[in-house]
């Protein structure tokens, strides 16, 4: 090899040596006065944030539905769970309260921003803390309190100072709801866009909610004959403090109620089914929707439609996830009977027959049409036919004839449907009989991999707020006002007004007004419902799950050709009782977050 | 050749490897075991033995970060588990079981095997007698005689459970009758009509459960055919 070769390369080392490579700005990591002098920065902070903050059930997770009494799970086998996980939907996000108090920090020696606007973004950013305590407090009790402190850990100092103790669980409510009453005024009180941004009233919403998990929380758990408790009252509010957090409450859902330019939504009163669809589902001038995840496209989009949309109307190959299940169905009323349960069979235990699979429903609370898709009701404008089989008669006896998705009988009629409900194990078929509507999205292309829906996720909404009053009405011992309240709810669905109420009416009410909403679970444990209700018994018909079968009478000459009988069915896909047991009402505190923290306690049960 | 010889160094290289490897990095498995029974005055309680319902907690001492073992109880009262030899204290789980919630601890130490321990609770209720028959017409008879061995203690519900397994409980069963109230003993009488044909084979057992606990307290479980 020649020498001067050598040298060539030499010189090349030499002159890129000069290159002042290694002294870059890293485009990575940002400093502290890049983020806080550039209110673009500002936002996107706060975007993140947002963005962290979606726990329990949710459109993102079909199958948090399932696990409980609302819907079933209809993709594939069945699904062989009972109980609940000691972890279910916990949430123990210190990392997210560190970066949150990082930015507060930042944010309050920044000289960027005006007085009012650094109100406001303070505003916004602990309302984030504060649901991320609440979400925490819900699954766990009391947690850690750390206020605004940024910890900071010098090597070989003692950790004691770093080691918060859980604080009461009381205190963790009433944190949520002071961080709340300093901040709201601070917020604007206009509607933000798409709900996207909290305001005010979203502010006032959490508040109600806290106070009334709190209050319930002491009033229910000390009616249970060994309450659920710690020493130290991380778990466990004592029931005089009751009083004081359901009058919270009511003022606050009150002053939403008076004051907040949100309305129950009432666009369409000749067709209360379709209204009720628009007032949660639709975005554009919406009245009711108060602080909702929001989803847009491209970018932030959700697969909720594209899961579950009926296969007659799939635009991409996925379709049929799950599906509500009868027992939900069956606890929306009758316009003027409170039993909701379905007309399937006379007094002598034979079918009643329909004309159209929709007669079924007739008269139900309207509700219903808009939160599940019933047999044979339309979506998009299409009909989704329902239909597990034929009945033929065989001897004077019906007898069920089934078939392919799909497939026809001799003289060209159709046997089961391609949208089910079958009995089997396929994918991409519904078993339960039903569709969700609620979130689900009407949009053409909503249903496809490439797009997916904009369908956002209501967090808080009007119809809480009077829930909210309702409950703590009739809690602080005024009947009147809280049926005053829980009928406007029950108006807007065409219902019959109440002239009594107890609680049983209130979590009634709750259960279907704000199914799919993440509110069953909840409920069902601050009133310490959870373990009766869901209690493992299969002879418990509120345990287990039930589909509805629909079939299309086919016999030549037979009086009741052409018509629909419908039969219940336990849902294949869910073969066990549901169980709740005492040690879920919280959630088990990580072994690890113990090893970190000595100062942590267990919870009860664990 | 000398390929050849090369192949067989390396090959008994290898193997000399393989058997080095082993030996130094393991630990032995754990040879001792600890077993032995919940019980009231010295008689095994009858509880749930699926869904590892009933636990116990093991914890050993002397170590900085001390998670416990869990053991599971089975359907007779019978735990037992397999661990290294030390020092150890058994507890029962926080209101786990349908005995008196006192957390007492039983020091246990180590050094081989020890089998019979007795782990002593206070059940809210005991079982004296009960008897459970299926008879002709396949109709269902129990019979029950309780004791409340707790004063303050409530009855729930009396529970009369049917299953197809030997294992039988609040919630593994085929067929299950909740009978409510405050009477210590029972008499039972039920049709179970297509239920006892359609299984080859029935165990039963009947429960109480005390109000605020969350297991109950069983029978022996009884085979019916």
């Amino acid at each position: 090899m020649s020498k001067q070769f050598i040298y060539v390369i030499l010189l090349l080392f030499v002159s890129t040596g000069c290159n002042k490579l290694l002294e870059q700005d890293p485009d990575q990591i940002l400093t502290d006065e890049e983020i806080y002098g550039d209110e673009i920065m500002l936002n996107s902070v706060l975007a993140n944030f947002y963005d962290r903050i979606q726990w329990g059930q949710h459109i993102g997770d079909p199958y948090s539905y399932t696990i409980l009494d609302e819907a079933g799970r209809s993709d594939g086998g069945a699904d062989n769970i009972s109980d609940y996980a000691n972890d279910l939907w916990r949430v123990y996000d210190y990392g997210l309260i560190r970066d949150i108090n990082k930015f507060l920090v930042g944010l309050r020696n920044s000289d960027l921003i005006s007085e009012s606007d650094l109100l406001r973004y303070e505003g916004e950013t602990r309302f984030i803390r504060a649901w991320l305590y609440f979400n925490m407090a819900k699954g766990l009790g009391g947690v850690p309190l750390v206020g605004d402190e940024v910890f900071e850990y010098v090597p070989g100092e003692p950790l004691d100072d770093l080691q918060y103790p859980r604080a009461t669980e009381s205190d963790t409510y009433k944190y949520v709801i002071s961080e709340m009453d300093d901040i709201h005024n601070n917020l604007s009180d206009e509607k933000t866009i798409n709900a996207a941004r909290v305001n005010k009233w979203a502010a006032l919403m959490l508040k109600a909610r806290a106070s009334i998990y709190a209050a319930s929380l002491a009033k229910y758990n000390n009616q249970l004959s060994n309450p659920i408790k710690t020493t130290g009252g991380e778990v466990g509010i004592a029931a005089s403090e009751a009083q004081g957090f359901y009058e919270t409450a009511l003022e606050a859902a009150e002053e939403v109620y008076k004051n907040s330019p949100y309305e129950l939504s009432l666009k369409y009163p000749e067709d209360l089914q379709k209204n009720f669809y628009d007032a949660l589902n639709i975005k554009e001038n919406n009245v009711e929707v108060i602080w909702a995840k929001d989803h847009i496209y491209p970018g932030q989009t959700t697969g909720f439609t594209r899961e579950n949309i009926p296969a007659s109307h799939a635009e991409d190959i996925d379709r049929a996830y799950a599906g509500p299940i009868l027992n939900l169905v069956e606890d929306f009323e009758y316009k003027d009977n409170r039993l909701g349960q379905l007309k399937i069979k006379d007094a002598n235990g034979d079918y009643i027959y329909y004309s159209d699979p929709l007669d079924l429903f007739e008269n139900k609370d309207a509700r219903l049409g808009g939160t599940v898709i019933l047999p044979g009701a339309d979506f998009r404008g299409e009909e989704v036919l329902m239909q597990a089989g034929q009945k033929n008669l065989s001897d004077g006896k019906w007898v069920n004839r089934t078939s392919q998705p799909g497939g026809r009988d001799a003289s060209g009629q159709l046997i089961t449907s391609i949208n089910g409900p079958v009995n089997n194990n396929e994918q991409h078929i519904n078993k339960t009989g039903f569709h969700f509507r609620k979130f689900l999205d009407e949009t053409s292309g909503a249903s496809t991999r490439g797009r997916n829906s904009e369908m956002w996720y209501p967090r808080f909404r009007f119809a809480e707020a009077i829930l909210i009053a309702a409950e703590a009405s009739l809690e602080l011992g005024n009947k009147a006002e809280a049926l005053k309240y829980l009928n406007q709810i029950r108006e807007r669905a065409g219902i019959q007004d109440l002239q009594q109420i107890d609680i049983d009416d209130i979590i009634q009410e709750r259960r279907v007004e704000l199914a799919f909403e993440d509110h069953r679970y909840w409920d069902m444990k601050r009133f310490r419902r959870a373990h009766l209700v869901w209690n493992g018994s299969l002879s418990n018909e509120k345990a287990v799950h039930y589909a509805l079968f629909p079939y299309k009478i086919v016999a030549e000459g037979h009086p009741q050709n052409g018509k629909w009988v419908f039969e219940k069915v336990r849902f294949i896909n869910s073969p066990n009782a549901r169980n709740f047991q005492m040690r879920n009402y919280y959630n088990f505190i990580d072994q690890n977050w113990i090893n970190n923290n000595p100062n942590i306690v267990k919870n009860p049960y664990q | 050749m000398i390929v050849n010889k090369l192949k067989g160094l390396m090959f008994l290289g290898v193997s000399c490897l393989l058997l080095w490897s082993c030996g130094k990095d393991n630990y032995d498995a754990p040879s001792s075991t600890i077993s032995g029974f919940v019980t009231y005055q010295g008689k095994p309680l009858q509880l749930k033995g699926t869904d590892q319902a009933i636990q116990l907690q093991l914890y050993q001492m002397g170590y900085e970060l001390n998670d416990h073992i869990p053991v599971y109880v089975n359907q007779n009262g019978e735990f037992n588990v397999k661990t290294f030899d030390g020092n150890y204290k058994l507890i029962t789980r926080d209101n786990n079981g349908p005995w008196e919630n006192s957390q007492d601890t039983l020091d246990i130490t180590l050094n081989g095997s020890q089998a019979d321990l007795k782990l002593e609770v206070t059940p809210y209720f005991w079982v004296n007698s009960s008897e459970i028959t299926l008879e002709g017409d396949n109709v269902l008879k129990a019979t029950l005689e309780a004791e409340k061995i707790i004063a303050e203690a409530e009855m729930d519900y009396i529970m009369v459970l049917v299953n197809n397994t030997q294992f039988v409980d609040n919630q593994t069963n085929v067929f299950r009758k909740d009978i409510q109230g405050e009477e210590l003993s029972l008499e039972f009488k039920e049709q179970l009509g297509d239920l006892a044909d359609k299984h080859p084979s029935l165990f039963a057992r009947v429960g109480i459960l005390a109000k605020g606990s969350d297991q109950a307290i069983y029978s022996e479980v009884v085979k019916l055919k």
